[in-house]
């Protein structure tokens, strides 16, 4: 009781006079820096550091100030200070609790700002003493666990995230940093689970809980046994499921709207500024205008849940309504600081409201929707590093998605249509497509032509090579699928057709460019191999008998792109080169169109002369393929049908560290501004007691 | 009177029986008392009774009930007044009274004999006034089996809720036990109970009773409470039944508050006592600790019968209803159709649970809904649908344990394998050689299963060998397997080029395409047609496959169609009448087809229908085939001499005629294509019985012939002078004599449900009187053929049917 009253006035004093008070919390700091220990003439002196104010700045720039032969006097004070903090964590008293938080926030923060280039173990030995280590971070831990599970406050426990954030990003490489060892002992994942379970905890903590998941999924991925990783991979608690895909949703849709009113924004100044500057280059300068900052951390997420855990795939297609009313939900971008309790409105959870709203307006939707929207988006712009990073990562999903039975099965369900508006890069020669023409298909449409646009739009000097094989081998897996389980997908081939051989035209004019970064041959040969999947199993996928006539056409009119794609190979595979081998693939490959277009071209020729029509419609040449079929013969070729499935290791190993580490980074720099600005917090709870 | 002791206790039937003995011995006293030469005289009676009832009881003639009825009601007025004071006093006989008496023991030996049915039992409790009889058949109605009263229910609950206290008395004794004896029932009633008190407004008490019973019923107060079957053998919960009750109290508050939340809090309790995984109490291991203890047997299956209850039922089937509703608001179909799936999916979450289609044959567990499935149909303004619903059978919902539940990707492979070297899955997953059934590590119960799904596992892999198998399956599987899959395979063993003409791809590419049944194309505005027209087997086959649950041996499918805003009493009163019309041409050895569908009423303005397998409408034969009817039967079922065609025709024209029957004797209107279907086998059905009797759409005059006969039809059945078409019309005959020998079956239907009601079609006060002239009891045989000539004919002719449908054509877009 007299304790409580005391803090009472601790802090009404607090409030009336802000300055000596905070003088002694920083002469509390002070001694601690000092040699002694300070608990010695105070016997009550932790009891009363953490019921003061923390004044992060000052003991993170002590603890950076201190250098190494100081650090060696100090470290029992500091051990003792990271203890007591573990066992004020306990405390009722909640202002003690928050204190304890902030304070191993600046201490974990503290002195890896100091030592970054000191090995773990020196920093777990500053921080808690190596014969302690073990004990003190179970206690951390459960301690945490037991706050972020229990019933209490939640702003407590949105700072037990952004402290374990903070401890999971303070080093840029996320595997070297040795505390979390610990963490991997002491797991944290079910209370994570927990919070995401929770409609009301994952509206206000779903956002920081995944992002913290996805990290700690990546500690050491690929040298040690990562039990988040095994763990994750096994959830299969559906409303758990489900609430981490409802975060990723809300992320991505949150996105997706910021990216839609900002381009309605620009069109308005767009408009204005033709009036006033006619046939300027706008289109450049919007372009750089639209970008919003790409959010890789929730798309790690994403990736991290569709690729390890198998029952993740099932959400991707949960629907619910789209969510495009500006819900204003704080925690989902991680810009924005965190409001205290109270303030935040409930979130808009579709899955535990029985009562879904209704609004005709409103289209339903699912993650899978809100994802491809957001790729394309992100595929428009690849130019700096960020959305590069993005686009890949988001092909690279699709890559998993496109490779799961599961998901292929309801990408192709006949009775599960969408419309899909997918952004489309506003570009010079043609027009964007109006929004509300597109018709409700299947979604797998939609991911095609999301490929097709891929492939259409960048064509660049800077090519992304990477991302086009990515994109080609996705349509490849889709078709593999098809032809396996015979689905007759009603989809205008044609698009994608001509999209590929624009391809194989770009790399031929651009050969000598591309061959000084690429292996364009490769490229090439995904390709000829996607023509020759329809050429040989149409039969077993094309939704009519005209479709494979049309591919005949389509081939027999683009003739000159395969006859000079064989001229080029065949010249390179002739040569010696370390090209030669790759070049004579390509070559093989090309057999059965080569055969097509030598059979139907002169067939189609003598049947202009005999007519004496110089110029063949479209009609009469397709008359010519399907009266000429008989005479030709084709080559069976082998594993058409078979792809090399996904593996992260060893070939995408190095991309994902460096996509960890920039996102360590990014969260560090929001968390470190969030956690700074909690004084609200200490008021709540002060009004609270 | 001693059936007054019932009300409130568990009734079983020996003190039923009792009763009904009580009751007889009363009246034997009765007749001892009277005087001598009464005594005779009713002997005398008695011998002339049996004589009556040997000649009776060999041909069942109906006339002869008719007969004792009118009797009874002769006698009514006397035994009205006196019945009584008759009975409390049992020492004053009067003349009157005596003959009352002898008047009773004469149906008494009716009563008793085997030929008392409960088509009879209902007639005379609907007929009779005089208590003691009333009471006897609420009595005897203990006797007859569950199933053969179920029919009759809408007439009981009908006559409880609009007559006198009498019948209400006599009947609920008979309806407490049954509702304590099953949920199904109980919820039943209580939903019957809700709509036919709906129409009242007059008389608060009467209204009370129906309402009063139907509280009781969803208060719970009458759940089974009988000790768990033997078969629950072992660790049976030592928990008593109130105990039981309480726990289960405590779940219908939380079911209020959210839709199935009672399913899921079932297995809550089991949970505590199951220490199977010792691991800190997360969210997450809550869902594999409860089924586990399912896995372990009876134990926990006592404790979920906890779980029965009609509200959960109640809740399931609210909440598809109540989709419904918010479906209407949407504006067009596609939307309705895409947040329909939405928001079923959302149901899949809470399954499976105690949950069941009350429409369904046998018992079972509602496992999974295939969300995507689902279809909206054709409607104006309100929105039906039709679902489909996964279910596995069991043997009894109230006491088998609830299905455990499998995630929707069972069959795929763990990517991650090679990081799970210390997962139990992983461990699973390695012994599975990392391809394919990855035994789900809760689903352990499951994992005997052989690998029922190649196609999934080759998938997983890239190994050549188990493509191999993939192919061989798919060879097995269809016929019309292009050969190509097989040439790839052995080129890579071979070696050797493998050439292939473009021209045979080609061809297959077309064959292929002709070979898929013809199926209807994909119309935005119209999408239950193809649904719909998806054989009923090959669906049952393609859910099957995707189905998690499809492997197991008691995996059906099943469908209903939801309905709200519709008052389905009708069609309940139509389906009955349909039902007893066609066990009379049974009966009678008559070939008319007809296809009852089951009704499910929940409340005057909502409920459920079975739906029609295999069939489609007219409407949608014409649009999507653009043929004639008859051209489509051509292509459905081939050419003229083809037994195929043969076979349909015949069941065309016994549906037709069986149908033509119905809607002269109900008077069925709104006759559009859209109403009647056509099913796989050629028959046709009607559906949609919202105008029957004195009832028909906006009164425009139209339709105005007995039925409806379009030239179309006649043209399938040959023809106007074919043979088919003579067939047809003395069908029609033979099928009129057998409805008019059993006519009082057929119209007590109607007549009971007319009490109290104000449905539409008993508008007017003819409306039975108009039924019994249509059986035209007066006509001989002959000119009975003459009637049935001019009706064919008179409708063959009419303009107004095809004014009616290009009315429809104009004002719906019906074809």
């Amino acid at each position: 009781m007299s304790q409580l009253e005391k803090k009472a006035g601790l802090l009404r004093r607090t409030s009336s006079s802000k300055k000596p008070l905070k003088e002694k919390v920083v002469l509390m700091y002070d001694e601690i820096f000092a040699k002694e220990d300070p608990a010695k003439n105070n016997p009550r002196f932790w009891d009363e550091l953490f019921l003061m104010k923390v004044n992060l700045e000052y003991l993170e720039s002590k603890l950076e100030s201190v250098d190494g032969e100081e650090v060696q006097r100090i470290q029992d004070n500091i051990n003792s200070l990271f203890h007591h903090c573990v066992q004020a964590l306990g405390e009722e008293h909640q202002i003690k609790v928050v204190n304890a938080l902030q304070t191993l926030c600046a201490l974990f923060r503290g002195v890896h700002q100091k030592n970054k280039s000191t090995s773990g173990f020196d920093i777990i030995n500053m921080l808690m003493g190596f014969d302690k280590a073990e004990q003190r971070m179970k206690d951390l831990m459960e301690r945490l666990d037991s706050l972020l599970c229990g019933d209490g406050s939640e702003s407590l426990k949105s700072l037990c995230l952004k402290l374990l954030l903070c401890l999971v990003t303070v080093t840029d490489n996320i595997s070297q940093n040795t505390i979390l060892e610990y963490v991997m002992i002491n797991s944290i994942f079910e209370a994570i689970l927990q919070i995401l379970s929770d409609v009301s905890s994952r509206g206000q903590h779903g956002y920081d809980a995944v992002v913290l998941l996805a990290l700690l999924v990546n500690y050491r991925k690929y040298e040690s046994v990562n039990p988040y990783i095994v763990k994750l991979s096994i959830v299969d608690d559906e409303p758990t499921l489900d609430g981490m895909g409802m975060v990723v949703h809300q992320a991505l849709t949150e996105y997706n709207r910021q990216y839609k009113d900002k381009e309605e924004e620009h069109q308005g100044g767009f408009f204005s500024t033709l009036t006033s500057m006619v046939g300027s280059m706008f289109i450049a300068d919007a372009d750089e205008k639209l970008s919003v900052q790409t959010n890789e951390a929730i798309l790690l997420a994403l990736y991290e849940a569709v690729h390890l855990n198998r029952n993740f795939i099932t959400v991707l297609a949960q629907s619910h309504p789209e969510m495009d009313i500006p819900t204003t939900p704080t925690t989902l971008t991680p810009t924005t600081p965190t409001t205290p309790l109270g303030t935040t409105p409930p979130s808009l959870d579709m899955m535990n409201n029985p009562e879904l709203p209704l609004d005709p307006n409103l289209q339903t939707s699912n993650l899978l929707i809100t994802f491809l929207k957001y790729a394309s988006i992100v595929m428009q712009d690849t130019k700096d590093e960020h959305r590069l990073n993005s686009a890949r990562l988001c092909l690279i999903i699709l890559t998993c998605i496109a490779e799961d039975q599961y998901a292929d099965a309801f990408l192709h369900d006949d009775n599960m249509n969408f419309r899909v508006n997918l952004h489309r890069m506003p570009m010079r020669h043609r027009k964007k497509a109006v929004d509300k023409n597109i018709p409700s298909r299947p979604l797998v449409c939609a991911v095609l032509d999301l490929m097709v646009e891929f492939i259409v739009t960048h064509m660049m000097k800077d090519f992304p090579m990477d991302l086009y094989l990515r994109c080609v081998q996705i349509i490849h897996k889709l078709l593999c699928y098809q032809k396996k389980c015979r689905i007759r997908l009603h989809y205008t081939w044609r698009e994608l057709w001509s999209a590929l051989i624009n391809l194989l035209k770009f790399l031929l004019s651009n050969e000598t460019t591309l061959l000084a970064k690429h292996n364009i041959f490769h490229l090439a040969l995904l390709v000829v191999n996607l023509f020759n999947m329809f050429i040989t199993y149409g039969d077993t996928f094309l939704p009519t008998s005209n479709s494979y006539d049309e591919l005949y056409y389509e081939i027999v009119r683009m003739h000159q792109v395969f006859d000079n794609l064989y001229c080029m190979v065949l010249r390179v595979s002739t040569n010696t080169g370390q090209w030669k081998e790759a070049a004579s693939k390509v070559t093989h490959a090309l057999i059965n169109v080569r055969a097509i277009v030598n059979h139907f071209n002169p067939k189609i020729e003598s049947y202009a002369a005999v007519n004496h029509i110089s110029q063949l419609s479209e009609e009469q040449v397709l008359e010519v393929v399907r009266s000429n079929y008989d005479t030709l013969t084709l080559k069976l070729q082998d594993g058409l049908d078979q792809f090399e499935r996904y593996s992260e290791q060893p070939k995408e190993a190095a991309f994902f560290k460096e996509l960890v580490r920039s996102i360590s980074l990014n969260v560090r720099k929001n968390v470190s501004l969030n956690t700074l600005s909690q004084g609200i917090l200490l008021k709540e709870f002060s009004t609270i007691s | 009177m001693e059936m007054d002791l019932a009300v409130d206790q568990v009734i079983d039937p020996e003190v039923a029986l009792k009763a009904c003995q009580e009751v007889l011995l009363q009246v034997q006293l009765q007749n001892r008392e009277g005087p001598d030469q009464q005594q005779q005289q009713q002997k005398q009676q008695q011998q002339v009774n049996n004589n009556n009832m040997d000649l009776t009881e060999g041909g069942a003639s109906p006339q002869w009930d008719a007969g004792s009825i009118r009797e009874e009601e002769e006698e009514e007025e006397e035994g009205e007044k006196h019945g009584a004071v008759r009975e409390i006093s049992q020492s004053s006989s009067s003349a009157a009274a005596a003959a009352a008496a002898s008047k009773q023991s004469w149906l008494l030996r009716l009563f008793e004999s085997k030929l008392f049915d409960v088509s009879m039992a209902i007639a005379y409790l609907y007929k009779s006034k005089e208590p003691g009889v009333q009471a006897y058949i609420g009595n005897r109605l203990f006797s007859f089996p569950d199933s053969e009263v179920d029919f009759y229910l809408p007439q009981l609950l009908n006559m409880y809720v609009h007559m006198d206290t009498e019948v209400g008395d006599a009947i609920s004794p008979y309806l407490i036990y049954r509702c304590r004896g099953g949920i199904a029932f109980s919820l039943l009633t209580a939903w019957l109970l809700g709509a036919y008190s709906s129409d009242m407004h007059i008389s608060t008490q009467r209204h009370s009773r129906g309402a009063k019973l139907r509280k009781l019923i969803l208060s719970d107060e009458l759940k089974p409470s009988s000790p768990p079957p033997a078969s629950i053998s072992g660790g049976s919960p030592a928990s008593s039944p109130s105990h039981r009750r309480r726990c289960h109290r405590r779940h219908n508050s939380s079911s209020v508050e959210s839709s199935l939340s009672l399913c899921a809090a079932g297995p809550v309790p089991a949970e505590a006592e199951a220490d199977v995984f010792v691991s800190p109490s997360r969210r997450t291991h809550q869902r594999s600790k409860s089924d586990a203890t399912t896995a372990s047997g009876g134990h926990s299956a006592g404790l979920r019968r906890t779980g029965s209850n009609p509200k959960v039922e109640a809740v399931h089937e609210e909440s598809l209803l109540g989709i419904g509703k918010r479906l209407a608001t949407l504006p067009t179909k596609e939307q309705k159709t895409q947040r329909l799936i939405s928001e079923l999916s959302l149901l899949n979450h809470k399954l499976p649970a105690r949950v069941w289609l009350p429409t369904a044959e046998r018992q079972h567990h509602v496992c999974r809904v295939p969300h995507t499935q689902a279809v909206v149909l054709n409607s104006k303004d309100k929105a039906p649908y039709i679902i489909y619903v996964e279910v596995l059978e069991c043997e009894s919902f109230e006491t088998s344990p609830v299905p455990v539940r499998i995630p929707e990707t069972r069959i795929r492979s763990a990517r991650s394998a090679e990081n799970l070297d210390c997962g139990v899955s992983a461990a699973n997953a390695i012994a599975n050689g990392g391809s394919g059934i990855t035994s789900e590590h809760r689903a352990g119960s499951f994992s005997t299963v052989p690998n029922y799904d190649n196609d999934d596992e080759a998938w997983a892999t890239d190994d050549i060998g188990q493509l191999q198998v993939e192919v061989e399956t798919q060879t097995s599987s269809s016929d019309n397997i292009s050969q190509f899959s097989v040439d790839s395979i052995t080129s890579l063993e071979s070696k050797e080029p493998v050439f292939i003409a473009a021209g045979d791809i080609r061809r297959r590419l077309s064959e292929n395409l002709a070979h898929t049944p013809t199926s209807f194309r994909r119309d935005p505005e119209d999408p239950s047609a193809v649904a719909l027209k998806e054989p009923w087997e090959e669906k049952v086959r393609r859910i099957r496959e995707a189905s998690p649950y499809g492997h197991l041996p008691n995996w059906r499918l099943l469908s209903v169609i939801v309905k709200c805003g519709d008052d389905l009493r009708q069609e309940l009163l139509a389906y009955q009448v349909l039902r007893q019309l066609q066990s009379i041409w049974q009966q009678e050895r008559v070939p008319l087809w007809i296809k009852p569908y089951k009704i499910l009423v929940m409340s005057s303005d909502s409920g459920m229908i079975e739906p029609v397998l295999n069939a489609v409408s007219l409407h949608q034969v014409r649009k999507q085939s653009q043929l004639s009817l008859l051209d489509y039967f051509l292509q459905e079922h081939g050419s003229f001499t083809t037994e195929e065609f043969l076979t349909a025709q015949r069941n065309f024209v016994q549906s037709c005629a069986g149908y033509s029957l119905i809607c002269y004797l109900l008077q069925v209107k709104d006759r559009h294509n859209g109403n009647i279907l056509l099913d796989s086998e050629g028959h046709i059905i009607h559906i949609d019985f919202g105008f029957i009797l004195s009832s028909s759409p906006r009164n425009l005059g139209f339709e105005t012939s007995a039925f409806k006969l379009t030239s179309e039809f006649v043209d399938v059945m040959g023809g106007l002078n074919g043979d088919m078409f003579i067939y047809y019309k003395m069908l029609m005959l033979q099928g009129l004599i057998a409805a008019r020998k059993h006519m009082e079956k057929v119209l007590q239907i109607v007549e009971i449900m007319q009490q109290g009601s104000h449905l539409p079609c008993f508008h007017g006060s003819s409306t039975i009187r108009g039924l019994k002239e249509r059986f035209h009891m007066s006509l001989t045989e002959e000119q009975l053929q003459l009637l049935v000539e001019q009706l064919v004919d008179g409708s063959m002719r009419s303009i107004t049917t095809k004014l009616y449908d290009s009315f429809q054509y104009v004002t719906n877009g019906i074809m």
